[in-house]
């Protein structure tokens, strides 16, 4: 090859690099064979704490992953495929990606749908810049989700748009009038795991002229009404539960999904059907000219690469679970919750909140919540999030069972 | 083909949720959903259905990928099973840290080892892509310039031979773009930067080398003009491949840098993401990176937070996942590894440039990890397009090159062969494309119609965007 070029060493191909930065020495470990790796990076795994049963959520939930879920998505067809700029060498990528739009504009109760974003967090400030028009600020509530709210002032405060955050004291978010706000954003199920009135909400803000942007957990889709139906523009949240690990924190799938008439303001991605030359169906990356490749600095966001096999894995999942499995799904969770509750009550734990919730619930038991949370730990359970010295944000999904929750109720009973 | 909804038979199920042991909560009805419309399938059908869905998507493993700009290295399959392993995939991101020290000892060592890569002193692996990482060092530099008390700094100068994200970063970030020009070499033009960089400039978006494939071989005057109008030096990372081991953008004189894990640390692209976006910083940047850091204390790992940070990006701490990844790849290759990997990149580019350098190359000269070729002539005297080439090769085994991009040059196609192809990859690579080049001269129609292989034929992209069909109707 250096014969072709003529060249005696490759390094002659870096002579325009200027010679006093080349000069530079910096060091980095020595290789090691594939093996060696291994053994490094498991041993760095094993000093993670493994849990025999997980009670805590707060944005980030264990759940079951069908091993046909994993065994579909590791092929490497999906896994090493970059964007499908290519579309006759990508249908599998963009059928994938429609399907999964079809699915979460079903769950949301939305026309159009993206082929999705980096985090729950990220869809719902990337929501509400798109809706912020004139007047240029959002309202939300003290009850969503912590890391969301962070990300909502970080994007918003970039582009100029005001946030306010109203608190939610009783638990519930109450909409008063003369925010002056342009977007509402709540959260249903929300940070504390109460279902929130969403079509009541809606109907205040739509009262104010406010545009409504709905986040939450999807999996409480399967049984609740959804955004759309409560008349909400826009929903987005964390499709994280639909088969995806938790995974220290990511990488997890934002979705968003909104009315029609928002379908040329979305940013991102977005698969559309078309036909090709013979007049057979085909799919497409469409409505581009909203995006940073064509129109630079008036695009309506930077974003490209996204969570594309993130959403593949949610398509995969839901496909398997089907509209009944997932209602099963939801509904075992709930109602877990629903009895670790009533059992920790019993035992002296009270619920913070006297509210309707779906899989997430607040209990206060002054002073003893890291005794608790503590004691949890010691027999390898990781309890639910303390909040502060009282009160602990539980969850429960469907990998727990009765057994598993008589014994935190049991451990409760001795530290309280 | 058909889609898993018209696949979809009324009442088939496949998976099965464990039993209720406890009492059915029943919610009121009120609060409840009607119907909910998802497929109905068994587990065979499902496994079909996506892995036909695969099989008609073209992977780094399905042969040439060489996409400039986009760095399609082979993924090691290591680095999945890594990522996958329990301590990992099951890890909490609340837990404690105390009982999650692996996973922060998985950020404080590759942060380290970014840091030396770039010649950098602080690190965030927050940002979930690159652009996401353009936005969040854009964010950092508006803090640094505000905690200065310099609130003037409201524009952002980026060459016009830069990727699309950066003005549309720069956007997000509150920024007013400024573009400057490319000089007759494609390299910065130094006289319109020296006019453009005053004490209204926050920064300079530069990727380097640049979108051509030229190191921009005046960096260090480069650097001098901005630092002397007071304004910050940033790098998108997008082409460390071409000099990762051999320079470090912190001796270059930029002051912040993304890299995309996705791309020049061997992460698999996923069709689309999920990628990682790490921003690297000098020490007086440090206190603008987002919340929270890892920090050393003497009981180990702990989550640490800065009064002055520019805020959160995302939740929780990113793509965790895809960094595992990263760290596998670096920990392998070792430096001298990653400095080999830079040059064999720069040696195959050159080398595949060489052997189709009788057809319209642009510039002069070596370039670095990728080059461009323009379809200028061709398409004036065949009337065969740059997407038309980009088609031919597609039957003939290979990903197509970037298209149409840079912006600056006409009938653009951008290869980047990365250093894992082969010399027998690249010498094949080379025959089809002077195979489709003569093709042009005696039969362009076939080329005008191309791709023929594929399991669909060009697709109406102007009628998807003007009659959009974003959802199936069910």
């Amino acid at each position: 090859m250096l014969d072709l070029l003529g060249l005696t060493s490759a390094e002659e191909l870096f002579s325009d690099l200027p010679k006093e930065l080349r000069r530079k020495k910096f060091a980095l470990s020595e290789g090691r064979s594939q093996q060696e790796t291994y053994k490094a990076l498991a041993e760095l795994a094993s000093r993670n704490a493994t849990y025999k049963s997980v009670f805590r959520g707060a944005g980030s939930y264990v759940h079951y992953i069908p091993a046909a879920v994993t065994s579909v998505t590791s092929r490497e067809e999906f896994l090493t495929s970059y964007t499908p700029y290519q579309p006759e060498i990508s249908q599998g990528i963009l059928q994938a990606t429609f399907e999964f739009q079809t699915m979460m504009c079903e769950l949301t109760g939305m026309d159009v749908a993206t082929a999705s974003h980096y985090s729950g967090a990220t869809a719902a400030a990337e929501a509400c810049v798109m809706c912020a028009g004139k007047g240029r600020k959002v309202v939300t509530f003290s009850n969503i989700d912590p890391d969301t709210l962070d990300t909502l002032r970080t994007y918003l405060g970039a582009r100029g748009i005001a946030l306010e955050v109203l608190s939610a004291d009783n638990g519930n978010a109450v909409l008063k009038s003369g925010t002056g706000g342009s977007v509402l954003y709540i959260q249903s199920p929300n940070y504390y795991g109460i279902v929130e009135d969403v079509s009541l909400l809606v109907s205040a803000a739509k009262a104010e002229g406010m545009k409504v942007v709905v986040g939450g957990n999807p999996l409480a889709l399967a049984l609740f009404r959804s955004p759309g139906e409560c008349g909400a523009d826009v929903a987005v949240g964390d499709a994280q539960p639909f088969g995806l690990p938790v995974s220290f924190g990511g990488p997890y799938l934002g979705y968003m999904a909104a009315k029609r008439e928002f379908m040329r303001k979305l940013p991102g991605r977005i698969v559309g059907e078309t036909k090709d030359a013979e007049g057979d169906r085909a799919f497409v990356l469409t409505l581009q000219t909203r995006e940073q490749h064509i129109r630079r600095e008036k695009a309506t966001s930077n974003i490209c690469s996204n969570q594309a096999h993130c959403a593949l894995t949610a398509a995969v999942y839901l496909s398997l679970m089907g509209a009944r499995g997932l209602k099963d799904l939801a509904t075992k969770c709930a109602s877990n919750a629903h009895y670790l509750a009533r059992e920790l009550t019993r035992v002296g734990a009270k619920l913070f909140y006297e509210k309707e919730f779906f899989h997430e619930f607040v209990t206060i038991t002054p002073g003893k919540a890291s005794a608790l949370t503590a004691a949890l730990e010691r027999k390898g359970i990781l309890g639910g999030l303390p909040l502060d010295e009282h009160r602990i944000l539980w969850c429960c999904t469907e990998c727990v069972g009765k057994a598993d929750m008589d014994e935190v109720v049991s451990i409760a009973e001795e530290v309280l | 083909m058909k889609t898993v909804f018209e696949k979809s038979v009324k009442g088939r199920r496949c998976f099965e949720v464990s039993a209720l042991d406890v009492e059915k909560y029943d919610f009121e009805a009120g609060a409840l959903r009607s119907s909910l419309r998802l497929p109905e399938l068994s587990e065979p059908e499902v496994v079909a259905h996506y892995t036909a869905l695969s099989k008609r998507t073209f992977g780094v493993d399905d042969g040439f990928y060489p996409l400039g700009s986009c760095t399609m290295k082979y993924n090691p399959k290591l680095h999945e099973v890594i990522a996958a392993l329990p301590g990992f995939r099951d890890a909490h991101p609340l837990a404690r840290a105390d009982k999650m020290q692996g996973s922060l000892a998985v950020i404080d060592t590759l942060s380290a080892y970014l840091a030396g890569i770039t010649g950098m002193d602080a690190v965030t692996l927050q940002p979930c892509a690159g652009a996401h990482g353009e936005f969040t060092a854009l964010l950092m530099v508006r803090a640094y310039h505000r905690a200065r008390g310099d609130e003037k700094r409201v524009k952002v100068l980026i060459p016009d031979s830069a990727h699309g994200t950066n003005p549309a970063s720069a956007a997000m970030a509150g920024f007013e773009v400024v573009t400057v020009k490319s000089d007759a070499d494609g390299l910065v033009d130094l006289a319109d930067l020296s006019l453009k960089a005053g004490e209204d400039t926050a920064a300079l978006m530069l990727t380097n080398p640049n979108t051509l494939g030229k190191f921009e071989k005046h960096i260090l005057k480069i650097a001098e003009i901005v630092h002397e109008a007071g304004a910050l030096m940033y790098y998108d990372g997008a082409n460390l491949n071409a000099v990762m081991g051999v320079v470090r953008p912190g001796d270059m004189g930029f002051d912040l840098v993304h890299l995309n894990l996705h791309k020049t640390f061997s992460a698999p692209h996923g069709g689309g993401g999920p990628g990682s976006g790490p921003v690297c910083c000098k020490a007086e940047l440090a206190a603008f990176l987002p919340d929270p850091q890892v920090t050393r204390t003497e009981r180990g790992f702990r989550f640490g937070r800065s009064d002055w940070s520019a805020g959160r990006v995302t939740a929780f701490y990113g793509n965790f996942g895809v960094y595992v990844k990263a760290l596998a790849y670096i920990v392998t290759l070792g430096g001298k590894g990653l400095r080999e990997a830079a040059v064999t990149a720069v040696l195959n580019a050159n080398y595949l440039r060489e052997k189709i350098s009788y057809f319209y190359p642009v510039g002069e000269g070596r370039c670095m990890h990728e080059f461009v070729l323009s379809m200028r002539k061709l398409r004036e005297e065949t009337g065969v397009t740059a997407a038309d080439v980009a088609k031919g090769l597609i039957d003939r085994g290979i990903h197509p090159p970037t298209m149409y991009f840079p912006l600056i040059v006409e009938d653009a196609l951008m290869f980047e062969p990365t250093e894992t192809a082969s010399k027998e990859t690249l010498d094949a690579a080379a025959d089809a494309l002077k195979e489709v080049i003569e093709l042009a001269y005696t039969d362009p129609d076939a080329l005008h119609s191309a791709p023929h292989t594929t399991p669909i034929r060009r697709p109406d992209e102007a009628g998807a965007a003007r009659d959009p069909v974003v959802k199936e109707e069910l």
